[in-house]
């Protein structure tokens, strides 16, 4: 199986790389995995005024899995937090051309997204 | 004991009641061959890997019980013995021998037993949602980083070695954690077959069950995790 272009371009030059400070001010954090091939990602955003000014991600796992999370703080950049809830895994899939078997690491991603808005949400409802 | 070997021989009755033999079109009773007209049957894709050797669904077991099956049923089932059978013997035969071998290998090795077990008992093993161990995974990324400088750095120079050798020890560490988790996992074996011999079905004995097939479930995964960072570690500074 060859990946595909996009996702050797992403695993070759991953975009929005490293993390930010868990506890600063408009960050959220999601840390997923997948306990059937011990993949590991963290993937953050950072919101002001409900908008997503910047991403970033650390992944442990496959190509796949290190270009889903890659592409993911692409699209998160810009979006409103109720428009970063709709990113699907299936949007995912398709722009990088996932074969079936690597469909788990679009979904750990999309999971990822979600555990980070969450967090987000969290630390803002506390206040 | 005797009352649950017992139940389960019974449902494994019940279930090879309900089989026709496809040739003769008699109730198979027999075990894999039909009493009638002795043709091979097909095992049923219902039937789970602890049954089809004839062992109670338990995670500490005999290996030389499970490996005196797995021999007697190879032979029984050798696409070699069935060369001057019919084609739907034939076919038979692989597929039950293929279906024999996976059974083997599963049971075979005890964390892919376990997980098996989970599967069983859990249904889709994603049924039971774990925690993510967010300490795990801040330590597994980390070292992710150091490995990248590793990768990146020039292996002769001091700094490179300095690293290396931080990292022999963090593998030692991560070794042993592994180790303890194996031993955790074969304590939790322990409890489940107690649970298992003793049968009951109260609601107390289906919480318990609950608890330590999650329990598993979380060491396994994390098992994952630390073995395939130390895949990752042990292959850089080889």
């Amino acid at each position: 199986m060859a990946y595909s272009d996009k996702v050797v371009d992403h695993f070759n030059n991953p975009r929005n790389m490293g993390s930010f400070k868990k506890d600063e001010d408009g960050v959220g954090t999601g840390m997923v995995g997948a306990p059937e091939c011990g993949d590991v990602m963290k993937l953050q955003i950072k919101v002001q005024n409900d908008t997503i000014v910047d991403a970033k991600f650390k992944t442990f796992g496959c190509g796949s899995a290190i270009a889903s999370s890659s592409l993911a703080t692409e699209w998160l950049k810009g979006k409103t937090i109720e428009e970063a809830q709709k990113i699907k895994n299936t949007d995912i899939v398709q722009e990088l051309n996932l074969p079936p078997v690597k469909i788990h690491c679009s979904v750990l991603a999309e999971d990822a997204i979600k555990a980070a808005l969450a967090d987000y949400q969290k630390k803002a409802d506390s206040k | 004991m005797d009352g649950h070997t017992h139940s389960t021989s019974d449902r494994r009755e019940l279930q090879m009641a309900r089989s026709m033999c496809w040739h003769c079109q008699s109730e198979v009773s027999g075990e894999y061959f039909c009493d009638r007209c002795v043709k091979v049957q097909p095992v049923s894709k219902e039937l789970d890997y602890f049954t089809c050797f004839g062992i109670p669904r338990r995670l500490s077991i005999d290996q030389q019980q499970l490996e005196t099956k797995f021999y007697e049923l190879s032979r029984a089932f050798h696409p070699d013995f069935y060369q001057n059978k019919s084609g739907a013997e034939q076919t038979i035969s692989l597929g039950n021998s293929a279906m024999l071998n996976t059974a083997y290998r599963t049971l075979r090795d005890p964390i892919q037993r376990a997980e098996y077990l989970l599967d069983l008992e859990a249904g889709a093993v994603k049924e039971i949602r774990t925690t993510p161990p967010a300490d795990l995974f801040e330590e597994i990324l980390e070292l992710q980083d150091t490995l990248n400088e590793v990768r990146a750095s020039d292996r002769t120079s001091d700094a490179a070695a300095s690293l290396r050798a931080a990292l022999q020890s963090k593998r030692a560490t991560l070794e042993q954690r592994q180790r303890d988790m194996e031993a955790q996992i074969q304590q939790l074996f322990g409890q489940w077959d107690a649970l298992q011999d003793r049968g009951d079905a109260t609601e107390q004995a289906r919480a318990e069950r609950t608890r330590i097939l999650k329990e598993m479930r979380d060491i396994l995964s994390n098992r994952t995790y630390v073995k395939n960072i130390v895949n990752d570690l042990v292959a850089t500074i080889a």
